[in-house]
């Protein structure tokens, strides 16, 4: 499978990287669970940089938007998001759906602006991996399944040199919230 | 002697960006200065700091304010301030913006009130303070908008708010006609601020565009600052466009591919 090129450790070795090098940090003090905000010290316009260097190291798009934006788009404004800007338990439900419970906890009246702060190096390194998962078995371009990872470069195809077609980062966490539904779960205003 | 000597001006979002020239310009034209940035505890209010301190080095009046310009009170605040530490203001540059990039069909309720308030509401709010403290006097106001007003730009919502800031500055220059306070816009054309970085996101490439495309800092608050002398007294409801020349052609070969 396409996505096993690269592994993991090598993404975060990357993500790592980025956050070193968009915040003229040295590497050793990003470990995988330092909120980039909190820890880390980085601001809003840090991640629009931390994501363009991952996007230039691994031809991704970054999501545009935060996941419970996506879940506030498809299931209805009210639904993650209360009128004072805190997250419902519905919120709750579906972060835990999506991130499990290794992932960073929520909790239902959290401010909406604290969400933020949750992004660490391994959020990071999950989205990169989805948006990796997306690879399709074969090249559209040539046909030949000889998907390749040079040290440092893209997924490329080893036939024609295409680099590899990936789905973006909204449109990945759009295909797993309309999984989610299909799969019956529902995320509805709390009456 | 400068042409703004002994004037005292106020630039919204004046931390860093287009802000930041704008407020170093009217200082170099003799304006006192008063910074004003939104987030508290951050690179911005760092930055803030560090030009009123370079200003007051320079032997001009500067202070930098903390205020949240989409919020009433915040507003009230800055100019209860301004008017403690100065007592008057004969210059207004309404240069803050803050805006969701989405597409017009994907926004939220939240997002539609970020737009308003932060580009609407906080103008209008910074107007209705600072008449009381232009009272009496020639003064100036400047708009800050952006050719977003008249084109669509991917993701760009702000846009509407300028278009709605343009007709506003015509409002506000009939209303202040007999005040002698003159009110215009410029409308900028594409700037390398920290906004590029975000505009990349939506308009890939955009970053790359020939230099031609940019126009330069100086060059847009150059004409703020004449705007906010004497000289341009004349003047009065007009939207000034700056873009280097990238709106007049409907095709720029250059920049294709
Ligand atoms: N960049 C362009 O290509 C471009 C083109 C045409 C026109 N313009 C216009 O030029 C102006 C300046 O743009 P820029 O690119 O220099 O912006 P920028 O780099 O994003 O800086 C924005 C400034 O405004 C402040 N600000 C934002 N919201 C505020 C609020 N609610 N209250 C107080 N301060 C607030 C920010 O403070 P914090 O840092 O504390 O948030 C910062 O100082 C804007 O009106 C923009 O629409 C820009
Ligand atoms: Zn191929």
């Amino acid at each position: 499978m396409a996505e096993s090129l690269i592994s993991p450790d090598q993404i975060y070795r990357e993500v790592q990287k980025a956050i070193a090098d968009a915040l003229q940090i040295s590497e050793q003090k990003v470990e995988p669970d330092s909120s980039l905000i909190r820890d880390l010290a980085a601001e809003s316009l840090d991640f629009i940089d931390i994501n363009f260097r991952l996007e230039q190291r691994f031809n991704v798009e970054m999501p545009r938007k935060y996941f419970l934006e996506h879940v506030e788009e498809l299931f209805g404004e009210g639904t993650a998001i209360d009128e004072s800007g805190r997250l419902t338990e519905a919120a709750v439900t579906i972060w835990n759906a999506r991130l499990g419970s290794a992932g960073p906890r929520v909790h239902a009246g959290m401010p909406l602006d604290d969400v933020p702060a949750l992004v660490t190096p391994r959020t990071l390194v999950m989205i990169v991996g989805e948006i990796l998962a997306t690879c399709p078995a074969t090249c559209p371009s040539c046909g030949k399944a000889a998907w390749a990872v040079a040290d440092g470069s893209p997924i490329t195809c080893g036939g024609c040199g295409a680099h590899a077609p990936l789905l973006a980062g909204d449109d990945v966490i759009r295909r797993w919230l309309e999984d989610f539904r299909a799969r019956g779960g529902s995320v509805s205003r709390a009456s | 002697m400068g042409p703004c000597h002994g004037r005292v001006a106020l630039v919204t979002g004046s931390s860093r960006g287009l802000g930041r020239v704008i407020a170093q310009k009217l200082s170099e034209a003799g304006a006192d200065l008063v910074l004003n940035y939104r987030k508290a505890g951050g690179r911005s209010e760092a930055q803030a700091r560090a030009l009123a301190k370079e200003l007051v080095e320079r032997g001009s009046r500067a202070v930098a304010i903390q205020a949240d310009i989409s919020q009433k009170d915040a507003v009230a605040t800055m100019f209860q301030e301004i008017a403690a530490q100065y007592g008057r203001l004969d210059i207004l540059v309404l240069n803050a913006a803050r805006a969701p990039f989405k597409k017009v069909g994907e926004l939220l309720r939240r997002d539609l009130l970020e737009l308003v308030e932060n580009n609407y509401f906080s103008n209008v709010y910074c107007m209705q303070q600072a008449l009381p403290l232009m009272q009496g006097r020639p003064g100036h106001v400047v708009f800050v908008s952006s050719l977003g007003s008249r084109f669509a730009l991917p993701s760009y919502p702000l846009g509407s708010m300028k278009a709605a800031m343009e007709a506003l500055v015509k409002q506000w220059a009939v209303e202040l006609q007999d005040r002698q306070i003159t009110v215009n816009g410029v409308t900028a054309g594409l700037l390398k601020t920290d906004s590029l970085m975000v505009l990349r996101q939506y308009w890939p490439g955009v970053e790359r565009l020939p230099a031609s495309a940019f126009v330069d800092l100086q060059d847009v608050a150059g004409v703020v600052l004449f705007l906010c002398t004497d000289a341009a007294r004349s003047i009065r409801g007009q939207n000034i466009v700056v873009d280097n020349g990238l709106s007049n052609e409907l095709l720029h070969p250059a920049s294709a591919g």
